[in-house]
């Protein structure tokens, strides 16, 4: 029963498996040169124990020289025809499961530079890393395992009973009743271990995570003492991985002695008629010698076949992780009838009834939203956390798409642009400062790929970071971001905000961007920001902030609760003067 | 067609500096391997009776696999060239013995060592887990999480592999290396040493390859690794990509480096396929030297044909076992330095370690006093430089200055993260290098900036403050942190599973939720790190509530990065380059118009602007 439900599980994972392999269609020829050359070294290995066959019954029995150099040397030449196979072999096949690789971890690639965040919240970051390099080393080094010993296995199973056949019907016999039941004990066993391996990479997993856990909460456990507590904890987790491993490899250990075991008894078999043969019927003692010889290389093609079974296994599971990601369906796109030649030109951006929810989840995260907001207005957004102030901000540049309601730039609905050019005109920084491997300038330029030296240095001086950035070793060439140079939060907050100047945008939005700055740099950085003829967003919690800028909306429980500017809110709204006061401490009181 | 026939023979070669020693050797040279190796032993020698009879029935397979093919040949000679079937029948059923002895003793061997093996990665695992728990603050600083991970994880990871299958292939592989050529040099010297013409060549033919090899591999990896390094940070940075429409240019930046990393997977895997094959032609080579020297020396009189049958038999016998040993001594090499990796974590000197005469701190009443306190780190300049401070019992103390003032270095003082220098810290005045480190920490309390949690439930990481605490002693924590209000909004209230990073809630209930912890700890001291990351004014205003509540009535530590925090402490300490420079209220301060008066102005100024 295991074993059907095995061969089934064989089918539906072979669908996405036939996904994966149409990659290897552009090399199919490299493939064919592969297998061909394979065969060849297969052929070799089949005629060998025959070759010593003749040998004996030509050479030896009948005392004669000259058949045995005859023979020698043909088996010679043949070892030599072989090992050429073999080398070429290797290229074809590191060239095909390289490409294959390449191809397929590009198109993964391309479509996870494609997807939406909804998309993304599908598929956790560190599981996306693991698919696109764990996962295709997996296929890729099944792929070229294929090409050049998997296949082998099958074959030269199939092979050499097929060649014991040719030797001596009646002795070959003996051995093609036994191998069917020994492929399907192995299939049994594998898919038996299959799934008791799967169980213990889970409790490995989990070992690892109590680790990490521990790792990085160190401090806090010495804090409060827990560590009895914590090492009972682990070694829970650690007991069952280990019951769970012993019982895995227990079971998978009994492969080789009973293959051993049933192989060597067919070997007894064969002597046995063998011996009565070559009394009664004229078999001849080399045949025997080759059938045993036949006997053993199944032997070892069987236990290369379990190895075959578990790597393909993982394979299949790689193959279904890979075309998962393959097959998401990308739920953000530009639609058939965007325009092309729509693109941001002034900076208007308005909310009509606009509400939202993240996909996938039930609550409401704007509700009923309404505001305009003219070109090159400041305007700061304030609210609690989970008002919802980054997700308004995401609907700006379309990162998502509206529930309800419309939100449009000037004039026209976000969902009629081409995201590009919509995305073009807009400058965003994030609430964490993420900046990429490169230098500072690569980094600035980011935002803008032609940009000229002198743009770049105007966007950090209006960032207030360029005088940073000559305190740099190397200035404006200095490495950042992994291996680089260590920037404290609030050069790398200047920073991203340079790289959203750099693209001279029409409309920016700072997403608590200012937040590690002292109120000299921010007051300074503001006043930078009158420059750009923009529109300006700025979500912050600082009430010094706010009152700079020429209207404020206050959100919360995503509602837009009130609007207007400092002086007029200060008098509408309870909550933002009870804001204003606990910011602004004693003697700021006055000042309202 | 033909452009793709000639593809494979196009990759640009990658030059390799070949005269260079082999790094394996090096590597194994430069640490000291027997020492691991004794101590993998000591691990493993736990049960040394099972180990025993593991060795036994290694060598009793070995010699049984020699002994198998030995009497087949025995059988043809004897029996089958000669036709007499007298005793036929009692060989053949000796050879069924030994057949089901083989197997039996195979599986005996290998049911026993992977008890033995996991057992010993068991205990690896729990001595390390233990130790790293007694290892001190500044290793853990010292180091980066990441790499301390893969120590862990992955080192631990390769030595339980190759426990589970080297130790027995090294030792079988050896034994029927030896049982092979004596078996061979017995029944003919000569053919023996023809057949063993493949053993140089096939070494170097190894050596050729490996040393290709070992460097290709490691560029495989060095680019694998850049690879995942550009895929981790373009993931993570996709609200950037995607505003700044800049996906184009990050796939062809992949493409680039995908490109970089076909190349050296493509020579590496080329060349590592090249040794099966060796394996393979010399395999066959021996197969035929065997089967036509043999045939000649058997036409001579000198052998027969069951020689040459058992001795097709054994070349492979002792090629493979060759072959093996090669592979394994890689797997070895690597897992021995794995071991080494985790055996320098076990040595490292434990916090704990001088204190069994120590006394245990109990019932503290929180006052706190700082004599002529010094200290310095190792790696930085950051120092704190003659420390006096005093703090009575229940008094809120704070610490404000400039980033490295060394506010944070006096509270890993007073809880002994780190040890000072010089000087003395008492407490009730009782000097706390006199008393177990554990005990001084139960009796404080702590807020720490990043408000650490665990994956469980809420109520699970309430609770990690006081271990026997009940529901009911939970909930009522929850509530005097303001933090049951939220909780309550939570899908399953207090049974909400939170995830390790604390997704799902923010950063200032977090903040909530380890003041709840610290409620239901009630320590005698309390140390509280102010978060520095932004938190909603709202929520600020429930966490300011809280923590108010929280240092009612007992000595209290806050290190402050806002100032409007701490007006009300008793004794504000302003710091700056590891010295007290003013001490006093705030009130006292702001008319001393001094350091904090500065800081605090700008503070004011700025929210006027």
């Amino acid at each position: 029963m295991a074993f059907y439900t095995y061969i089934l599980q064989l089918q539906l994972g072979g669908l996405r498996m036939a996904r994966i392999l149409s990659y290897l269609k552009p090399y199919r020829i490299a493939v064919a040169v592969a297998l061909l050359l394979m065969l060849t070294e297969l052929v070799v290995e089949l005629i060998q124990p025959l070759l010593m066959a003749k040998i004996i019954d030509k050479g030896i029995m009948q005392n004669d020289l000259q058949e045995v150099m005859k023979w020698g040397g043909i088996m010679v030449g043949a070892s030599f025809a072989a090992f050429a196979a073999g080398v070429i072999n290797s290229f074809y096949a590191a060239h095909v499961s390289q490409s294959f690789g390449f191809d397929v971890r590009k198109s993964l690639y391309e479509k996870v530079q494609s997807f939406s965040f909804a998309n993304f919240n599908h598929f956790p970051t560190s599981s996306l890393i693991t698919r696109m390099t764990n996962d295709i080393t997996q296929l890729q080094n099944t792929v070229f395992m294929s090409l050049r010993i998997m296949m082998r296995a099958p074959l030269l199973i199939i092979g050499g009973l097929g060649m014991a056949f040719v030797v001596n019907v009646k002795l070959a016999l003996i051995l093609s009743v036994v191998a069917p039941f020994l492929f399907l004990f192995l299939f049994w066993v594998m898919g038996k271990g299959g799934s008791m391996f799967k169980e213990v990479q889970e409790k490995l997993d989990a070992v690892n995570s109590v680790m990490q856990e521990n790792l990085s909460g160190i401090r806090l456990i010495k804090a409060f003492v827990r560590r009895k507590h914590e090492v009972k904890r682990f070694t829970g987790t650690n007991k069952d991985l280990r019951d769970g491993t012993i019982k895995a490899l227990r079971l998978m250990e009994v492969t080789m002695p009973v293959l051993l075991l049933i192989m060597n008894l067919c070997i007894l078999g064969v002597l046995w008629f063998g011996s009565i043969q070559v009394n009664t019927e004229g078999v001849k003692v080399g045949e025997v010698v080759a059938i045993v010889n036949y006997a053993t290389r199944i032997t070892a093609a069987f236990s290369i076949f379990s190895w075959i079974i578990m790597a393909f296994s993982r394979a299949r599971a790689s193959a279904n992780r890979v075309t998962e990601v393959l097959e998401t369906e990308v739920d953000l796109a530009d639609l058939w009838d965007s325009r092309k030649d729509l693109t941001v030109n002034e900076g208007k951006i308005e909310f009509t009834n606009v509400s939202f929810q993240y996909p996938g989840t039930a609550e409401m995260v704007l509700e009923d939203i309404s505001f305009k907001i003219n070109p090159g207005e400041t305007v700061a957004i304030l609210g609690a956390t989970g008002a919802g102030k980054t997700s308004l901000f995401q609907l700006i540049p379309r990162l998502y798409d509206v529930t309800g309601g419309i939100v449009k730039i000037d004039g026209h609905d976000v969902r009629k642009m081409k995201m590009e050019n919509l995305r073009r005109k807009v400058g965003f920084v994030p609430q964490e400062a993420l900046l990429f491997t490169g230098s500072v300038k690569e980094n600035i330029s980011w935002g803008k790929e032609d940009a000229t030296m002198v743009e770049i240095t105007a966007a950090s001086v209006n960032a207030q970071i360029h005088e940073t950035i000559m305190n740099l070793p190397q200035q404006y060439d200095t490495r950042v971001g992994q291996k680089g140079v260590n920037l404290s939060g609030g050069q790398k907050q200047r920073l991203s905000i340079a790289r959203a100047l750099v693209r001279m945008p029409k409309i920016l939005l700072l997403d608590d961007s200012t937040s590690a700055l002292d109120m000299k740099t921010e007051a300074k950085l503001l006043g930078a920001l009158k420059e750009y003829t923009c529109t300006t967003l700025i979500i912050t919690q600082k009430i010094s902030t706010a009152i700079e800028a020429d209207r404020i909306l206050l959100l919360e429980d995503g509602k837009l609760l009130a609007e207007g500017d400092h002086d007029s809110l200060l008098k509408t709204s309870g909550l933002y003067k009870r804001i204003f006061q606990s910011q602004s401490g004693e003697e700021n009181r006055n000042y309202a | 067609m033909l452009k793709q026939l000639k593809r494979p023979f196009q990759y640009k070669k990658i030059p390799l500096q070949l005269d260079e020693k082999v790094s394996l050797g090096k590597k194994a040279k430069s640490k000291d391997m027997g020492a691991t190796l004794k101590r993998i032993w000591t691990f493993l020698s736990y049960n040394k009776s099972l180990l025993f009879l593991v060795l036994l029935m290694v060598l009793i397979s070995s010699a049984l696999a020699l002994l198998g093919p030995f009497l087949v040949g025995v059988a043809i000679d004897e029996y089958i060239v000669t036709r007499n079937s007298d005793g036929f029948i009692t060989l053949l059923a000796g050879l069924a013995v030994i057949y089901v002895f083989h197997s039996l003793s195979l599986w005996f061997q290998n049911y026993w060592m992977i008890g033995i093996a996991q057992e010993t990665v068991f205990t690896m695992r729990t001595k390390l887990f233990r130790h790293l728990h007694k290892l001190p603050i500044p290793f853990f600083d010292k180091r980066q999480q990441g790499e301390l991970m893969s120590r862990v994880t992955n080192d631990i990871e390769n030595v339980s592999s190759t426990l589970n299958s080297s130790v027995i292939q090294v030792f079988s592989s050896l034994l029927t290396l030896i049982g092979t050529i004596s078996v061979m040099l017995w029944l003919s010297p000569l053919l023996t040493l023809i057949t063993l013409i493949i053993v140089p060549l096939m070494f170097l033919g190894m050596k050729w390859i490996t040393k290709r090899t070992g460097k290709l591999f490691k560029e495989q990896q060095k680019n694998l690794g850049e690879l995942n390094g550009f895929i981790e940070e373009t993931i993570s940075g996709q609200r950037i990509i995607k505003t700044f429409s800049q996906e184009k240019k990050v796939i062809a930046e992949f493409h680039e480096k995908g490109e970089k990393l076909r190349r050296a997977g493509f020579w590496a895997q080329t060349y590592s396929g090249f040794i099966p094959k060796l394996m393979n032609v010399l395999n066959n080579l021996s197969f035929a030297i065997i089967a036509g020297i043999g045939g000649i020396f058997a036409l001579n009189g000198m052998i027969s044909i069951g020689v040459i049958v058992i001795f097709t038999e054994y070349s492979r016998q002792f090629t493979r076992p060759l072959n093996d040993l090669a592979n394994q001594f890689n797997t070895l090499l690597s897992a021995i330095a794995g071991a080494e990796r985790v055996f320098d974590i076990m040595d490292e000197e434990e916090e704990f370690k001088n204190e069994k005469d120590l006394k245990e701190l109990s019932h503290i009443k929180g006052e706190v006093e700082f004599c002529n306190v010094s200290f310095s780190y190792e790696e930085d300049g950051n120092t704190v430089r003659n420390v006096n401070l005093h703090v009575k019992a229940g008094q809120t103390a704070a610490f404000v200055g400039p980033t490295g003032a060394g506010k944070t270095t006096m509270v890993n003082l007073l809880s002994r993260f780190y040890e000072r220098d010089t000087g003395s810290i008492l407490i009730d005045g009782q000097d706390i290098s006199l008393v177990k480190k554990e005990s001084l920490r139960k009796n404080m309390g702590f807020v720490l900036q990043d408000s650490f949690l665990f994956r469980g439930t809420v109520r699970e990481n309430i609770r990690y403050g006081r271990l026997e605490a009940s529901d009911e002693e939970v909930e009522k924590a929850a509530k005097l942190a303001n933090a049951h209000s939220f909780i309550m909004k939570l899908p399953q209230q207090y049974d909400t599973v939170l995830s390790q990073d604390g997704s799902g809630i923010s950063q200032g209930q977090k903040q909530l939720l380890s003041i709840a912890r610290a409620f239901l700890a009630n320590p005698g001291i309390l140390i509280l790190d102010e978060a520095t990351s932004s938190i909603d004014t709202v929520t600020e205003l429930k966490i300011q509530d809280a923590l108010q509540e929280l240092m009612k009535g007992r000595t209290s530590f806050v290190i402050a990065h806002r100032l409007n925090t701490i007006q009300n402490a008793d004794k504000i300490f302003v710091l700056e380059e590891g010295c007290i420079i003013e001490e006093g209220t705030h009130e006292s301060l702001l008319i001393h118009e001094g350091f904090y008066y500065q800081l605090h102005g700008k503070a004011a100024v700025g929210a006027h602007a």
